[in-house]
């Protein structure tokens, strides 16, 4: 009885508390809200692309890593002269040599398939050849994702190829495979710095 | 004398861009700097009106440009402080009447005579803003905790980075309702400046005393009691160059004793 009456208290207390944490306040709205249209007004980058840029590179990293798809956060912020990207993931784990292999020749099957099926009702996660709306370079990583995915001994063209899908209009990078060969930051660089990397 | 060029501007409209005008002009001007106030609103003028010189307006800053008077005849004394003086706007002609290189002019006329030149900007990010920007080197951009003012502060940011001649700008944020930031249904002086990453020059606190200085014509800053001219003190003292620190105001929203002991110390550090 006595044990009952404890039960029901820490219950409820719980619950009180719960319930304070679970309602967002006025100003935490307004912060979220503004953050996403501030992102918008900067790079003239609309919700639809920006969660098409996000499901594209949620796929591309998922080859690599286990990570939580529904915490990926995007931002746009201003350092200095330069607009930075910046991408959290949490990474859950890393893949093993294996299923990173599995996932890209998974990868090159599926477009290779979609290629042959119909050319020209391509899938949302494909880029078409004349897509030309996304002139923004999207590159972006966390420490630990960076890190990961370039000590994977899977250089092939492999890796290459499946992120040329991704941009199609870009040439990439063969070290990286994320940056543009015309990006005049070096690639080590790029990786060692690792957490921001910059669209223009 | 090479005077500093600031111009104080916002996008949005409404958020205390003439106001903040008054009284960091007022407040340089009484810490026995030289200082001009250029309104740039043309044909919605109100800088005279906040500074209580509205009946003094003889010329104004069209005339200058299409010379009907010489630019010191143009120049409004303050009727307390003789170090301050205000070139007013025309109110019966638009945004055309004057262009960025007449005004870079006049701004560059004006460094020699005087330390500061307060430009105040119109709303928009139009050709009046592009006209009160042409002469600056330094920004303020006034911002509410509001979303829109946000917004357009962040705007505002982007343009002004895009000027090679305005080597800095600082954030000045108005209207901050403690309480309400407290309860959490308001953004924190932190959010803004987290948002739009902007160094801060100053915090001003809602004040019901702003009204009625208005309403008298005299900011506020001359009064020395009102919390908002207190900060605008501060803001002129930041400008200066000085390293103030930032008011709190929140514990003046808890006990009263508290925020008695605050006002003492607030005041002991001041004098």
């Amino acid at each position: 009885m006595k044990d009952n009456i404890f039960a029901e208290l820490y219950n409820k207390l719980l619950g009180f508390f719960r319930q304070a944490e679970q309602e967002e306040s006025a100003k935490d709205v307004a912060c979220n809200r503004l953050r996403v249209v501030l992102m918008q007004d900067r790079t003239n980058l609309t919700p639809q692309l920006l969660e098409r840029m996000r499901g594209e590179l949620v796929e591309l990293l998922s080859k690599y890593l286990e990570m939580d798809k529904e915490a990926l956060e995007l931002n746009l912020d201003q350092e200095g002269e330069q607009m930075a990207l910046m991408l959290s993931i949490p990474v859950i784990r890393a893949k093993d040599e294996e299923e990173i292999e599995k996932a890209l020749a998974e990868a090159e099957k599926a477009k290779e398939e979609s290629e042959t099926e119909d050319e020209e009702d391509a899938p949302d996660d494909e880029t078409p050849e004349d897509e030309t709306s996304e002139d923004e370079t999207e590159e972006a990583d966390k420490d630990e994702a960076s890190q990961e995915s370039t000590s994977e001994p899977v250089a092939d063209s492999q890796p290459a190829k499946a992120a040329a899908m991704k941009f199609p209009n870009k040439e990439i990078c063969g070290d990286c495979r994320e940056c543009e060969l015309s990006d005049d930051i070096e690639c080590e660089k790029k990786q060692q710095a690792a957490s921001k990397k910059t669209t223009k | 004398m090479s005077g500093r060029v600031i111009v104080i501007t916002s996008g949005k409209g409404g958020v205390g861009k003439t106001t903040a005008s008054a009284n960091i002009g007022t407040a340089l001007a009484k810490a026995g700097n030289k200082v001009v106030m250029i309104d740039t609103d043309l044909g919605l003028r109100n800088l005279d009106l906040l500074l209580g010189l509205e009946n003094r307006i003889v010329y104004t800053i069209v005339d200058v440009v299409e010379e009907r008077c010489k630019l010191k005849q143009a120049l409004v004394k303050d009727k307390k402080n003789p170090n301050l003086c205000l070139l007013a706007a025309a109110q019966t002609r638009d945004k055309s009447a004057v262009t960025e290189e007449q005004l870079k002019d006049i701004c560059e006329k004006l460094k020699k005579d005087y330390d500061f030149i307060l430009v105040d900007c119109p709303a928009g990010i139009e050709q009046g803003f592009q006209n009160a920007v042409a002469g600056a080197t330094e920004a303020i951009v006034v911002t509410t905790p509001e979303m829109s003012a946000v917004r357009d502060a962040d705007r505002i940011i982007g343009l002004l980075e895009a000027k090679e001649e305005i080597e800095s700008y600082r954030l000045l944020l108005n209207r901050v309702r403690p309480n309400l930031i407290k309860s959490k249904d308001m953004m924190s002086v932190e959010d803004v400046v987290e948002i739009l990453s902007a160094d801060l020059i100053g915090i001003i606190p809602e004040d019901t005393g702003i009204i009625t200085s208005t309403n008298k014509g005299e900011p506020i800053v001359n009064d020395e009691k009102s919390l908002a001219g207190r900060a605008y003190m501060n803001v002129a003292r930041r400008i200066m160059g000085e390293d103030v620190d930032f008011m709190n105001f929140e514990e003046e929203t808890s006990v009263v004793a508290k925020v008695k002991k605050f006002f003492k110390g607030l005041m002991g550090k001041e004098k």
